[in-house]
């Protein structure tokens, strides 16, 4: 009898254990794939804007939850504090981002992400606020300097970007792997277990600079744009931002920002590239 | 609910590609085949140096036991990233053998194989385990008596008798083992998972992660079925009244 009451016992205490964490730690934030956190950063008072983005990806998003910067942070703080919101950024994984943020996970995406035809599909786009174009990334000293001398060679990029569409593309005898994330594609190339990198120029660029140990061989010029993305037919959400971006470029922060990560000056494109949603 | 089956259960992406999945899958049946057969005779190795009696092989039977409570316990995700993630820069190994290429397939997949063999290695080893000490302890004292040396009595009394009771668990493994080759993605093995989350990513959609799953049961679900078989049949043998306990 004895026994029945105290295993009774622990198994209700157990349980009110377990209901308690379950209550404390499920009320906060929307759990996402990334596993990261949802924070507040910068921007105005008022309404919060989710934005899903695929953390770490130096310069353009870095950092911790709660801590988070880079070029897409801090437009995006920007962009947020001229529509008068907050944008609480999750941290998610870049092959659903589109689909995520088509099913509404999230309202807005910011994730160093080119404008595509196939991603139109699923979301809209704002206008572009980056032009990019994509690097052969390879370790310091390789004989590799060109796109076309990875041919037959194992190669890497991130799973679901326009960098492995490309490899994919151009390099039908080499073996392409995919990583989920940016970040372990380069490490794989500075383990010496691939021999080149396609990825983001900027990114590239980043990792020579940051990381050490390896160089651009070439940057294929693929004349491709980044854009906010929105969930597909969420005009009202779209214009705002494509107001809020627009006077972000007129007052000189965009150029700030700019120039604080890439220390360049942004190309004058930019102001007047504008993108009709289909 | 239309939204629901759209989204993952879209045929006609299920149906392009299909082949695509299909030979990822592959390579999930194939890092299996090369572990179990690894794997199995690994475990043998630690279970016998586990049983090794007296003084003189307690460090070796101490070090065994540490070995599998170790790789038991830290997740196998965590093994392989740390195999995938360090041994290349691990410059005193031979390139060659520091990052395999050998008989076809990348270095991903021989890394896949270590750190899965070491893992159930160890996971067999527990179950060879179990088959032996659930021998009467008194058959292996009768053959001792009989005059049998150590390795003599193992080999032909208590072996026999445990070997019965093996297949039942050990298939169990085996089916564990068949799933967990899908870790093999996070190191850019193209198996079934990485090519199904590929085809998300382009497609938006998860029907072919679906599919993946699917071609996993196919075979899963019938090897389930065949383990309550033994298991059923192992109860048989003894309500008959033979010698060898139920599994």
């Amino acid at each position: 009898m004895r026994k029945t009451r105290l295993t009774a016992l622990f198994a209700v205490l157990l349980l009110a254990l377990a209901s308690v964490a379950v209550i404390g730690c499920g009320g906060g934030s929307d759990s996402t794939t990334g596993g990261g956190g949802s924070t507040e950063a910068g921007g105005g008072g008022g309404e919060p804007i989710t934005v899903g983005s695929d953390i770490p990806y130096p310069p353009f998003e870095q950092g911790k939850p709660g801590n988070y910067t880079g070029f897409d942070v801090e437009l995006m703080d920007a962009i947020a504090e001229k529509m008068d919101r907050t944008p609480e950024f999750q941290d998610t994984s870049f092959e659903t981002i589109f689909r995520d943020v088509a099913q509404g996970k999230f309202e807005a995406v910011i994730s160093a992400a080119t404008i595509t035809e196939e991603r139109e599909q699923a979301v809209d786009f704002s206008n572009p606020y980056y032009l990019s174009e994509q690097a052969v990334l390879v370790k310091e000293g390789s004989d590799v300097k060109s796109l076309e001398d990875l041919e037959g060679k194992t190669v890497a990029a991130q799973q679901g970007t326009t960098g492995l569409e490309l490899a994919k593309e151009e390099l039908g005898g080499s073996e392409i792997r995919p990583y989920p994330e940016g970040p372990d594609a380069v490490n794989a190339l500075k383990a010496g277990t691939v021999e080149g990198v396609i990825i983001d120029a900027p990114v590239a660029q980043n990792a020579v600079e940051k990381s050490g140990g390896v160089e651009i061989a070439e940057k294929v010029p693929t004349e491709e744009t980044y854009g906010i993305a929105v969930a597909q037919g969420d005009t009202e959400l779209l214009d705002e931002i494509n107001k809020a971006l627009k006077e972000v470029e007129d007052d000189g922060t965009y150029k700030t920002i700019y120039e604080k990560w890439f220390n360049l000056e942004p190309p004058k494109a930019i102001f007047t590239e504008t993108h009709e949603a289909e | 609910m239309s939204e629901f089956f759209h989204q993952y259960f879209d045929f006609t992406i299920m149906g392009d590609h299909f082949s695509e999945v299909l030979e990822g899958f592959f390579k999930n049946l194939l890092l299996f085949a090369v572990v179990v057969v690894l794997a199995l005779i690994w475990g043998l190795i630690l279970a016998l140096i586990r049983q090794l009696p007296g003084k003189k092989f307690a460090p070796l039977r101490f070090l065994t036991i540490v070995y599998i409570d170790v790789l038991r316990a830290i997740p196998i995700l965590i093994i392989l990233l740390l195999i995938s993630g360090g041994i290349p820069y691990l410059n005193f190994i031979p390139k060659d053998i520091r990052i395999p290429h050998w008989f076809g397939q990348p270095d991903p997949f021989w890394y896949s194989v270590l750190g899965l063999t070491m893992v159930y290695g160890a996971y067999m080893a527990e179950v060879y385990r179990a088959g032996i000490e659930a021998v009467p302890g008194g058959q292996f004292e009768a053959a001792r008596s009989l005059g049998m040396s150590h390795g003599k009595a193992m080999r032909h009394v208590v072996v026999p008798q445990a070997v019965t009771k093996i297949p039942a668990p050990m298939l169990n493994e085996m089916i564990s083992l068949l799933k967990d080759t899908t870790l093999a993605s996070v190191v850019a093995l193209g198996e079934a998972v990485l090519i199904s989350r590929e085809i998300l990513a382009e497609t938006f959609n998860s029907s072919a992660v679906i599919l993946a799953g699917v071609m996993f049961l196919v075979i899963t679900l019938p090897a389930a079925r065949l383990v309550d078989v033994l298991i059923k049949r192992n109860q048989a043998k003894v309500s008959r009244g033979a010698h060898i306990e139920v599994a």
